[in-house]
């Protein structure tokens, strides 16, 4: 059993990954239940104690408990991230099945290029330039009030897409030529149908590879974007904008309020970059190197 | 090979018409209009209107979009910011070559470092030198660098005073405080992209001197490094490639470490655009970003033409 688990992960690197990961979704999604106190009770007497046995990574510059921040940063960093990449990959997906299904047309044609044009664009300075212009702010849709970080996600989501299409595209293109879409089209199954039960399964494995890889790129400009100012906005926690009120205190010599939220970012940069290569030897053996930057 | 390349920039300069178009419609859609922010929230209707005729906002924003790219082509204007009134050309020239600087210096480094340190692990397959390389590149894309500078403030800027612990020395003010200066900066920025160089550099290499015809070489009884060299010219066009995206995707970290040194390069312009609403400037500092991003990777696709014409014949 437990043998199967790690050959699915594509080796102990991807298990280890794959356990990091389980932890981090576990953390954000119990967040309230885990935090030991609350992210946001100010009390001034406290302010700034290193760690100890109460407060075991310490408290902030208003006595916040950072223990319980770092845990509902987790939480911040991790919903931009999944869901940026969940729109990427539907988006993504969509596109690329369709391009790669009704090649040869000028639909393909003008998809392809627009998507290269898009490509053209890098991912971070756009992200902080257009939540600027958006202006910083909670948003408000039907009804319901979301945090400023309701932007960057969308606006990740959406610069993700070229990426993911272009991966889909590639597969499809060879799939949608193969016999088994031919003769399945010979049994007047309609093509929507084809495309999503029979194509859309062989084309997935280098997509969840990249989307792996997304996802750690996505805590880290999730992070960047909050350390200007930019993303999650204070008073609630994100790794990105504890690591900024940290920057006021490192020549008094308060290191836990640096140390603890980074170290959060790594280890979940870690954890996933090793669940990404896992997959990768797991699911899509042929591309050995695969690098993403932003 | 002039028709690819001519084929190649013109779809960067199309690229890059688009990119901008979208960008000046977004700042036009905002619904505050820069006269409320420049004549403030209880301005008359009327002065609204005479500061909007007067700075042509009143025109349809294609005939917005066309005056201010004509300005771009034909004079290098990105156009006056409505807020202070002052020329964004003038402004990013200003602050451009700070962080121009870094990220050169960072982008030397990190290719010189990787491109030496992925070729010893890829001969050096499976020793100490191989696992360590490995372990640094590992290390090095998850670190992100602007924690890494805070670390790196609080170890040698504050606990050891080796160096400044931010700010930017111009070169008037001496070459040693200068280079002081940037130390740490540029080696935040460039760790990522030297992490993720020698680790392309590696697998590449590997996969080249695994093929045939690098066995045949080695029987030929060619030197040793002359081997190599070819092995390298092949070897190097996905790590090319890769490294003209990171040249640009560099500006943007070069933003958060800007902010994390208080270095007065573009970033601090940026931000204080961002804050004082003032588009104009947002927009110029992004098309540049944008400009440079598909420029590197124009250099990228030339440099791989030359390292391998094959890849000319394959394409045309």
């Amino acid at each position: 059993m437990i043998r199967g688990v790690i050959a699915a992960c594509g080796g102990p690197g991807g298990f280890v990954g794959a356990c990091l990961m389980v932890l981090l979704i576990g953390d954000a999604l119990g967040a309230p239940w885990i935090a030991p106190f609350d992210p946001l009770n100010v009390d001034m007497l406290n302010a700034l104690s290193p760690p100890d046995a109460t407060h075991l990574f310490g408290t902030d510059q208003s006595g916040r408990d950072v223990l319980s921040r770092v845990i509902w940063g987790g939480r911040a960093s991790l919903e931009v991230s999944v869901v940026a990449v969940v729109i990427g990959s539907c988006g993504g997906v969509a596109l690329g099945l369709i391009a790669g299904f009704f090649s040869g047309g000028w639909f393909e044609q003008f998809l392809m290029r627009t998507l290269d044009a898009m490509a053209s664009i890098p991912l971070l300075i756009w992200a902080v330039a257009l939540v600027g212009i958006l202006g910083v702010g909670p948003v408000h849709i039907a009804g319901f009030t979301f945090g400023n970080e309701v932007k960057l996600l969308a606006l990740l989501g959406l610069l993700y897409i070229p990426t993911l299409a272009r991966i889909t595209y590639t597969t499809a293109l060879g799939e949608a030529g193969a016999n088994y879409v031919a003769a399945r089209r010979l049994q007047g199954v309609s093509v929507p149908r084809i495309m999503l039960s029979d194509v859309l399964p062989n084309c997935l494995s280098p997509v969840i590879v990249q989307a792996t890889l997304l996802l750690a790129i996505g805590i880290v400009i999730e992070a960047s974007v909050s350390f200007v100012g930019l993303g999650v906005q204070p008073p609630q926690p994100s790794w990105g904008n504890m690591l900024a009120d940290a920057r006021n205190y490192l020549f008094s010599g308060e290191w836990w309020l640096s140390v603890f939220p980074g170290a959060c970012i790594s280890l979940s940069v870690v954890a996933i970059n090793l669940l990404g290569d896992g997959l990768r030897d797991a699911l899509d053996p042929r591309h050995s190197t695969s690098a993403l930057t932003a | 090979m002039a028709g690819l390349l001519l084929r190649r920039a013109g779809f960067s300069v199309l690229s890059l018409l688009l990119v901008s178009a979208c960008l000046f419609m977004l700042t036009r859609a905002i619904p505050d209009s820069p006269a409320w922010i420049v004549l403030g929230q209880d301005a008359t209707e009327k002065q609204v209107m005479q500061f909007e005729h007067d700075h042509g906002l009143d025109r349809p924003v294609a005939v917005q979009y066309a005056s201010w790219l004509s300005g771009v082509v034909l004079r290098g204007d990105l156009g006056r910011s409505f807020i202070t009134g002052r020329d964004v050309t003038g402004e990013i020239s200003k602050t451009l070559p700070v962080t121009l600087e870094l990220v050169v210096v960072a982008f030397a480094f990190a290719c010189v470092l990787s491109l030496a340190a992925g070729t010893a692990a890829a001969l050096a397959r499976d020793t100490i030198v191989d696992y360590g390389v490995r372990l640094v590149a590992v290390l090095g894309v998850s670190v992100p660098g602007f924690w890494l500078a805070l670390i790196l403030i609080m170890a040698f800027a504050v606990d050891r005073e080796w160096f400044p612990p931010g700010g930017f020395v111009p070169l008037s003010g001496g070459l040693a405080e200068h280079i002081d200066s940037i130390v740490l900066p540029t080696f935040c920025l460039g760790i990522f992209y030297m992490a993720v160089l020698s680790r392309m550099t590696r697998s590449s290499l590997l996969d080249v001197l695994g093929q045939d015809y690098m066995r045949t070489a080695r029987a030929t009884g060619l030197a040793h490094w002359r081997v190599l060299i070819y092995a390298l010219r092949n070897a190097l066009v996905p790590v090319v490639t890769i490294a003209g995206m990171s040249f640009g995707y560099m500006f943007g970290w070069a933003l958060i470490i800007e902010a994390v040194f208080n270095i007065n390069g573009l970033s601090r312009a940026l931000l204080t655009a961002i804050q004082q609403r003032d588009f104009a400037l947002v927009q110029g500092v992004v098309m540049i970003f944008t400009f440079v991003f598909i420029l590197a990777n124009l250099a990228a696709d030339i440099t791989n033409a030359w390292l391998n014409p094959r890849m000319l014949a394959a394409s045309a």
